[in-house]
């Protein structure tokens, strides 16, 4: 079987592994692991710090027991550039969606969080897409698991140049 | 907002010396049934088998009920008679757990992570 590509693909990867992805020279919006090009994560963890700033972002740690992942929800949908030539009423909806994942990521809840891969500073982070708290207390341990056997049969799968 | 040390995954029988986990100020993640709960001290117990611990709650807000089981994420503080407590930060109930499928699993993730 071919190696996948994994651009686009929410890739469930544990703490330690993504904060040891590379940034790709001249290409903002891809990383770097084991020589595959990789754009969005999934991660799931207890939420172990919180900085909100009404209207503009919350600043979040997912602590997946292997290493804690930066997140950030931006909030400043209705008041940002980047969203102006957008129809208004679907910045209101991502606004408020944005809004209510703010609410619901409270410290010590487990939290699946998606979303794009970026940097900052000079620091990996999630900029998040979504958030779904976790009830079932075994979501962590069933987390662990996904992670290891997609790194195992599928991410690390070795990219064989096509011969000639 | 500074960066904060990831809790590692011990179990509570882990916690003695040498281990490399028993160290003042250790960033730990330690589950366990809650046996005892001081109200005045927010002095918390967890047992998990034969092993228990100390749990300082005084920064939680969390309805510490006997018989539940508890997951915590703290520095562990060494006071000097080699007593153990864990300054918890984080708290929750995990009431359903599977302990014995998250023991395996905690022994999967190191074996991962040794190899890479």
């Amino acid at each position: 079987m071919d190696a996948p590509n994994l651009v686009n693909i929410h890739v469930k990867l544990l703490a330690f592994d993504f904060l040891t992805l590379k940034p790709i020279p001249l290409d903002p919006t891809s990383f770097s692991r084991k020589g595959k090009r990789l754009s969005r994560a999934e991660t799931v963890g207890i939420v172990v710090t919180r900085d909100f700033k009404p209207s503009r972002f919350l600043k979040f740690d997912i602590d997946d027991g292997t290493g804690c992942i930066p997140c950030i929800l931006w909030l400043n949908q209705e008041t940002s550039p980047h969203f102006s030539r957008r129809c208004p009423s679907d910045v209101r909806l991502i606004s408020q969606m944005a809004a209510d994942f703010s609410a619901q990521v409270q410290l010590g809840v487990i939290a699946r969080v998606r979303g794009k891969i970026t940097s900052y500073r000079g620091s990996i982070q999630i900029t998040v897409s979504d958030v779904v708290i976790e009830r079932d207390p075994n979501s962590q341990i069933l987390h662990w698991l996904h992670c290891l056997r997609l790194a195992r049969n599928c991410y690390d799968k070795v990219v064989v140049p096509p011969t000639a | 907002m500074a960066t904060v040390a990831s809790g590692a995954l011990v179990n509570l029988e882990e916690l003695v010396p040498p281990s490399p986990h028993f160290n003042h100020g250790t960033s730990l993640r330690v589950t366990g049934k809650l046996q005892k709960y001081d109200v005045e001290t927010a002095i918390a117990v967890i047992v998990d088998g034969n092993a228990s611990l100390k749990v300082d709650t005084q920064h939680l807000n969390l309805n510490l009920r006997i018989g539940s089981i508890f997951q915590f994420i703290g520095e562990l503080l060494l006071v000097p008679d080699h007593e153990a407590i864990l300054k918890a930060r984080v708290g929750r109930n995990m009431d359903g757990m599977d302990l014995n499928l998250y023991r395996q699993t905690l022994q999967l993730l190191r074996d991962f992570q040794a190899g890479r």
